[in-house]
């Protein structure tokens, strides 16, 4: 071996250790969460989501396509399904206006202060959760467009997540199927406040609910509102399985399919957002605390 | 006369920098992909690793094309799109570099069910090193599902990327005798 090679492989082999021992060391200093690194990888993000839209371009193309002849092929069948459905929405909307009327009644009677109002921004979803390591997603809109960490990302059929990283014209949201994800719940039919936790699976584990609750295979789980982040009411999922404590929520939105989100703004004035990594912000309720909680329900369970 | 012997060094070989670029972009094109096929509803949240497909091949017949420096950045930019812990795959790709830079004479005369199994083995090493990684980080074990799956479909789409890389290579191979 001449020493110009010797040299060369003495070379590769430092250059191969530093560039690993960098590598680990990031591991490190990400997870430290320090504003240097989000802002690295809010820049990653704006530079790089163009270019992952447009490679994604064919692929997108070609699902459209494949959708399209799926869509073709059972024309009829839908066209029946819709107007049944069509049917029973009709009937919906009456019962609703009838509610909504009567809630205001009651509303202007009992003089309660109505939820801070929320506009909507629509946005394209640019990227889905590639791996096995996180769900979170890159939507086409960033703080040109007034959005903030912290903001609900929704679609019609419920919640999809929160925003959690903002550049100029991209923003990432942390999924409620992220295993950091922790969303405060409740369920629709009984009110028993508990939380929802990701698992980077298709499905949500239902989790800290008071000892009485008993929830059913089918109900409706809703966001609670705790914390202010969230607005109460919107639709996380349904139940899918009971079994002891092991409960399992569906969630409401098919995120296989996501195309366009909403991301609601405003309406969390003086809510703290600076630190909404890890659930430290969805404390749990406290085991031997008689204090007075979540919609009249104490952490033991018992309405006061 | 140390210098002229270095100058006639230099003057003796042809760069490879080109072609190592040439290498590097269709290397990030691949993580993009990667990233871009998970929006089909079938690769959701398991999306098949092409990435590690093309640096298996590349490391294997011309490993003088795929410096450390582009495996990192393929890594990183991975990390960084996929929203994982940060140099968790560059980390894993690079080790995984190193131990194949070590055996590339055994892998270069290997027949091609030994190199497929030998990609079994250094998928399932990046992705436990990444496993693991996580686990320590967040305390926290993902679901294994979506992991075998990707798994799964990596491994069976090697064959299809080695072919396809193999009849490119010949290609080219053919096109510079030609010229």
């Amino acid at each position: 071996m001449r020493p110009s090679d010797k040299a060369k492989v003495r070379h590769r082999r430092l250059v191969h250790v530093v560039l690993i021992a960098l590598s680990f060391s990031l591991m490190f200093i990400g997870k430290a969460d320090l504003v240097a690194m989000r802002d690295l990888r809010m820049s990653s993000n704006d530079f790089l989501a163009p270019v992952i839209d447009f490679v994604s371009a064919p692929i997108r193309g070609v699902e459209t396509m494949a959708e399209g002849i799926r869509t073709v092929a059972s024309l009829r069948a839908e066209n029946v399904r819709l107007q049944a459905e069509n049917d029973l929405l009709q009937r919906w909307r009456r019962r609703a206006e009838i509610l909504e009327s009567e809630n205001q009644q009651l509303r202007s009677v009992t003089g309660t202060v109505s939820d801070e109002i929320r506009s909507l921004i629509t946005a394209r979803a640019v990227t889905a959760p590639g791996g096995s390591f996180a769900h979170t997603i890159l939507i086409a809109i960033g703080n040109e467009s007034g959005i903030a960490a912290g903001d609900p990302v929704i679609t019609s059929n419920g919640l999809v997540g929160i925003v959690y990283e903002v550049g100029r014209a991209y923003a990432r949201v942390l999924m409620i199927s992220d295993i950091n994800a922790r969303i405060p719940v409740m369920l629709a039919s009984s009110s028993w406040p508990g939380l929802t936790i990701g698992r980077n699976d298709e499905y949500l584990e239902l989790a800290f609910l008071p000892a009485e609750a008993r929830p059913e295979v089918g109900e409706l789980v809703l966001t609670s509102g705790h914390g202010g982040i969230l607005p109460a009411g919107l639709a996380v999922g349904r139940v899918d399985r009971v079994d002891g404590d092991d409960i399992r929520v569906r969630p409401a939105v098919e995120f296989r399919n996501l195309g366009y989100v909403s991301v609601l703004i405003g309406g969390t004035e003086g809510v703290d957002r600076s630190d909404l990594s890890q659930g430290s912000f969805f404390t749990p309720l406290p085991i031997d605390d008689d204090k007075r909680l979540l919609e009249g329900v104490n952490a033991s369970g018992t309405r006061q | 006369m140390k210098d002229q012997q270095s100058y006639f060094e230099k003057a003796d070989f042809q760069s490879n920098l080109p072609k190592q670029f040439l290498v590097m972009f269709v290397a990030v094109l691949l993580v993009l992909l990667e990233v871009g096929l998970a929006q089909w509803p079938f690769f959701y949240g398991a999306s098949p690793l092409l990435s590690l497909i093309f640096m298996y091949f590349i490391m294997i017949y011309h490993d003088e094309l795929m410096p450390i420096m582009t495996v990192f950045i393929m890594g990183l930019i991975a990390d960084f799109l996929m929203s994982d812990i940060l140099g968790g795959r560059a980390t894993a790709l690079m080790l995984l570099s190193y131990a194949m830079r070590v055996g590339v004479l055994r892998l270069q005369q290997s027949d091609f069910m030994d190199l497929w199994v030998g990609f079994a083995v250094s998928c399932t090493a990046v992705m436990l090193f990444q496993l693991i990684v996580f686990t320590v980080v967040h305390f926290a074990v993902p679901s294994l599902s979506p992991l075998l799956f990707q798994l799964g479909f990596t491994l069976i789409l090697f064959p299809i990327g080695f072919v396809m890389m193999f009849s490119i290579q010949r290609l080219l191979q053919t096109l510079q005798v030609m010229r």
